[in-house]
């Protein structure tokens, strides 16, 4: 069932993605309110990462398009926001949290342009949100898993923008960190920002979102999550057998052959 | 024997030959430093070494199209062999099965090999113009001249300010790419910057040091700077610091003694760096970890002997009795030395009183043995609460942990098990 919307924050529009030929995004298709928080929901490898660069212009699309607030994300960059997984940098990195933070400040019209005192008040405003405003001189490299996400979100947050994705956020923080970053998530959302949040823990979708997009490869559901998270779509979504979608795309990997018969 | 006389002509740069040649290799070692940083945090170090061999064959065919040897058509040369190598490494990572470490050990041979090749046949066709072309495979910095010099001197001063006006956007991308690229940066241009810079880096370098070391220049500086600091403004300019001493020392050395070669000079300098850098480094070097490790050794040590007078004194109902030294070792088996020694370092913290050969616990002694008692037994109450571990397999865990847990872990235990009164063996647990 997908659920499509008037308005919406994000459209994509028959978005499919190959790697190496493999289809890992499969003709995805919907629409997503404005000032909701979102989950996205589906097993290991399909495709909730890509799905969320490629939103990001960080891989490129086979077909379909991305729409951000009705226009392309080159037209809108400023007003989007992205945290990738925390996993994804090397936190040996010689950098204090506050500049980390910074990063979000970066003007990328002017690359010569140092950071302001209005930036850092920014950025130190940020870090008080998070709750790490104690640790601005800290090493990256001394940071637990739950301030390294805490920091990411900082980072994002400096950025002030209206459509946020993060890629597991949740992932292997300690339940304090948890709370802290719902709790803002929340109070993000009341003032409007669209939130979209890849997430893992099955236990806490109801509590913690609006709306879901359920995703393997193909989109499974997109809907407030009432009306989806039932045990139909999460059975279609995590069930174990290779479903014939599946089979299809390692065919089409095995034979090099293209899903379009046009590029 | 070094001649104080060179020593101060050296270093004074009385000689304009010197002069020249100094200032030359500072200002290029120090470039590519500066450069190495970035290669080095974006993970392309062996990158550079594979750069700096397919530079070889770029030298050559630039001689022998033109048959002279201009610093610039040769540098020319060698910049696009070498630029042309990163480019299909990058291809072949992208576009085949092979991994890019393969891909890069490919390229590196490859063009070497086609490099020595075109190399020895120049030398061997009888042009009398050849003669010095070897300085690229080994350096040769002795033989630099003027012009040399003013082409170093341009790269080396242009790569440092690219690198200082493109300073933040650099960060970014080597902390994150992803995000820099999802935050606009436009990093495909970023990054073929940051490639031309570090194949200049590397073709300016080369004619000192050789297709053979300049990885060393490239990389060592900044690996040597990553061990003394956790900001990477000041890695930059100590990576350029170390770059820059390191080559007035090579040339030092080729100056003093004449047959010496610059370049291995110039690197074998690095080296040592590096090495003092691994050992004493302040962020993670080997004497900083043997440091901490001793002080936790005598940390627990005193920390057992305070708590050993705290069970003395549990025992006999009083803490202010003094012991003497058999009385101790009746009560814990310590090393005799090591006994000593812990009880000279408490009373010299007045954490003990000597009276006579005997020593008695201060009230702040007391109120420490009595810390480091009640962690023991709270974190023994823990263990078998939380862990279910059986009471007689907690006192290990509890005789290793106590020595580490700190005050608010300490609050935290205590709120957690709602302040108990006894520990799994029914022993009463001390509070404040």
């Amino acid at each position: 069932m997908i659920q499509q919307v008037e308005n919406p924050a994000l459209e994509l529009h028959n978005v499919t993605v190959t790697y190496s030929q493999k289809p890992v995004l499969w003709n995805i298709d919907y629409t997503l309110p404005a000032g909701k928080l979102v989950g996205v929901i589906g097993p290991n490898g399909s495709g909730k990462t890509t799905m969320i660069k490629s939103i990001m212009g960080l891989i490129a699309l086979n077909s379909g398009y991305v729409k951000i607030f009705n226009k392309n994300l080159s037209e809108l960059r400023h007003r989007v926001s992205y945290v990738p997984q925390r996993g994804s940098v090397d936190w040996d990195f010689p950098a204090s949290v506050l500049d980390i933070v910074l990063m979000g400040r970066l003007k990328t019209h002017n690359l010569f342009k140092r950071f302001s005192k209005e930036d850092k008040e920014i950025a130190l405003e940020c870090l008080k949100k998070v709750k790490m405003d104690h640790f601005i001189k800290r090493q990256i490299s001394e940071l637990s898993g739950g301030q390294q996400q805490r920091v990411f979100l900082a980072r994002s947050l400096a950025q002030e923008a209206d459509l946020y994705l993060m890629d597991e956020p949740f992932a292997g923080v300690d339940a304090a960190t948890e709370n802290a970053i719902i709790e803002l998530l929340k109070e993000m959302r009341t003032q409007g920002k669209t939130i979209l949040v890849v997430h893992h823990d099955l236990q806490t979708v109801r509590e913690y979102f609006d709306w879901l997009l359920m995703l393997n490869t193909r989109l499974v559901a997109s809907g407030t999550t009432e009306q989806v998270f039932t045990p139909n779509f999460l059975y279609e979504t995590y069930g174990g057998k290779l479903s014939i979608l599946a089979q299809v795309g390692e065919l089409v990997k095995e034979k090099s052959h293209p899903l379009r018969e046009k590029f | 024997m070094i001649d104080v006389q060179d020593l101060i002509d050296f270093f004074l740069l009385r000689d304009p030959n010197v002069r020249w040649v100094v200032l030359g290799i500072m200002l290029m070692s120090a470039a590519s430093a500066v450069v190495g940083v970035f290669a080095y945090l974006r993970k392309r170090a062996l990158v550079g070494d594979a750069v700096s061999h397919a530079i070889l064959p770029g030298v050559c065919v630039a001689f022998l199209v033109t048959g002279i040897k201009n610093p610039w058509i040769l540098l020319g040369g060698a910049f696009l062999s070498g630029y042309f190598s990163l480019w299909c490494i990058n291809l072949i990572s992208k576009h085949s099965r092979i991994k890019p470490d393969t891909a890069i050990a490919l390229i590196l041979s490859v063009f070497y090999g086609v490099g020595i090749l075109l190399l020895t046949s120049i030398q061997n066709s009888g042009n009398a113009n050849q003669s010095g072309l070897d300085k690229f495979l080994f350096g040769k910095a002795a033989a630099l001249v003027y012009d040399d010099v003013l082409v170093f001197s341009f790269f080396g001063v242009l790569l440092i300010l690219v690198v200082m006006l493109l300073f933040i956007p650099f960060k970014v991308m080597a902390f994150d790419r992803d995000f820099a690229q999802s935050s606009g940066l436009p990093v495909n241009a970023l990054d073929t910057v940051l490639s031309v810079m570090t194949v200049l880096a590397i073709t300016i370098g080369i004619q000192t040091v050789g297709v053979v070391l300049m990885a060393a220049l490239l990389i060592t500086p900044a690996a040597s700077a990553r061990y003394w600091t956790h900001n990477l403004r000041i890695m930059v300019i100590l990576a350029a610091a170390i770059g820059a001493f390191s080559g007035i020392l090579g040339a030092f050395v080729s100056y003093e003694w004449a047959k010496m070669p610059t370049g291995p000079w110039v690197v074998t300098f690095l080296s040592l760096i590096a090495v003092v850098s691994v050992l004493f480094g302040t962020h993670k070097g080997v004497w900083a970890k043997l440091r901490q490790l001793h002080r936790n050794r005598l940390k627990m040590l005193e920390e057992n002997i305070l708590k050993c007078f705290y069970h003395l004194g549990e025992q006999d109902h009083s803490f202010t009795i003094a012991r003497s030294l058999e009385e101790i070792q009746e009560k814990r088996l310590f090393e005799l030395r090591q006994l000593k020694k812990g009880l000279k370092r408490l009373t010299r913290k007045k954490l003990l009183l000597l009276h006579a050969d005997k020593y008695a616990l201060t009230d702040q002694g007391m109120e420490e043995g009595k810390r480091v008692t009640r962690i023991h037994r709270l974190w023994e109450l823990y263990l078998t609460k939380h862990l279910h571990l059986a009471s007689d397999h907690v006192h290990e865990d509890a005789e290793a942990i106590e020595h580490i847990i700190t005050p608010e872990i300490e609050r935290e235990l205590e709120v957690h098990l709602n302040f108990p009164r006894t520990d799994p063996h029914q022993t009463p647990i001390p509070y404040k």
